[in-house]
């Protein structure tokens, strides 16, 4: 059952990989979704984690920062700025600070686990 | 840590939906990056491609802007000579200055000498590399220091005047000529006396004999009226300013 996002993510890559591809023009639009498509499931793992996982704030955040993303990277297009290059900049500060969050959480559920069992007096 | 990950399942099902949407557009990216790869390089040599042709026919107008505006100035001169007698000396000053600068289009009888790549190929002699058997720059520069050296009045090489600073250099499989490149063969319109120009160059230990005795294809031939055109770009003069004369 854990699984079952990366099941989704391997089905979602396999169907479109093999028919789908958009105007060369366009590459740097989907690889802008794509990382914030990623910053948003990140950082939903990371509010998992520390409790605060909200269906509708993370559906709605997904999809509406991959429009933000791509409409600021557009605007960049238009205005002759690389806007493209703050949205990469952003999001993969967010990233970052939010696998550190996770990779923090981790560590901390481990060693206050292994804390417990130290501490525990063995029968 | 088990605890904190399965509390609720109530995740799951959005995750899995973002994440297949995710999937979709990596499998998109990744399909495109790989349509991208194999034509980067001929979408990058056509837009090039494009440039060059595009200044080409730039650079066409311009030199029949400069032609009209040339013929403009000639007949204003015309104009101008048919009014006094000191108008028309300086005015026969200055075209045959601008004959020796290679400013006028000129007509006269004279020669006409083509040069072609040897026909043996490499191995057929014990001469050395292939390189040997093809025209070089510097035969060419052989060629036309000979062609002045026997009297020539206008020279061009494949429609290109050669005048003061005109250089011929090798530019790769081509040639060029100050800055137009020109391809093989190589066809030089002289004029100058005809008898004279084909004595001199069929000169035994000449260019001509030596390109021959290696299987060039060299052709020579006497014509009545040859017309060379004029230089397109007229040279301008950074440095040097010319020396007049103190009068005393």
């Amino acid at each position: 059952m854990t699984l079952l996002p990366l099941i989704a993510l391997l089905a979602g890559f396999l169907l479109v990989y093999y028919h789908f591809a958009v105007p060369p023009g366009w590459a740097d639009y989907v690889a802008i979704a794509i990382l914030a498509g990623l910053d948003a499931l990140i950082g939903a793992v990371r509010a998992r984690l520390e409790g605060q996982f909200d269906e509708a704030v993370f559906i709605s955040g997904f999809f509406v920062n991959m429009g933000l993303a791509i409409l600021l990277a557009y605007l960049g297009d238009k205005l002759g700025v690389d806007l493209y290059l703050a949205v990469v900049v952003a999001l993969g500060i967010r990233i970052f600070t939010n696998l550190g969050r996770i990779r923090g959480l981790f560590v901390h559920a481990r060693l206050k686990a292994h804390r417990d069992r130290q501490t525990t007096p063995s029968h | 840590m088990r605890a904190l990950w399965e509390r609720g399942k109530s995740w799951i099902f959005p995750v899995s939906a973002v994440c297949l949407v995710l999937g979709a557009l990596l499998g998109l990216q990744v399909h495109t990056q790989q349509q991208r790869g194999t034509t980067e390089v001929s979408r990058r040599s056509s837009a090039l491609v494009g440039m060059l042709t595009n200044s080409q026919a730039q650079l066409e107008l311009q030199a029949k802007e400069i032609e009209r505006l040339r013929a403009l100035v000639g007949k204003l001169e015309h104009k101008a000579m048919s009014e006094k007698g000191v108008t028309q000396r300086i005015y026969q000053e200055l075209q045959n200055s601008r004959m020796a600068a290679g400013l006028l289009p000129v007509r006269g009888p004279g020669v006409e000498l083509e040069l072609k790549d040897s026909t043996m190929r490499k191995g057929e002699s014990d001469l050395g590399a292939q390189d040997i058997y093809v025209i070089h720059d510097y035969d060419l520069i052989r060629v036309a220091n000979e062609l002045w050296a026997a009297g020539a009045e206008a020279v061009t090489l494949n429609g290109q005047r050669l005048v003061t600073g005109t250089a011929i250099r090798c530019s790769g499989p081509l040639i060029q000529v100050k800055n137009t490149t020109i391809p093989s063969p190589f066809i030089f319109h002289v004029i100058g006396n005809r008898e004279n120009l084909m004595s001199a160059l069929n000169m035994r230990g000449g260019a001509l004999d030596e390109l021959r005795w290696a299987k060039f294809q060299v052709r020579l031939t006497p014509q009545d009226s040859l017309v060379l055109p004029a230089i397109p770009i007229a040279p301008k003069y950074t440095y040097a300013r010319p020396v007049l004369e103190e009068t005393p």
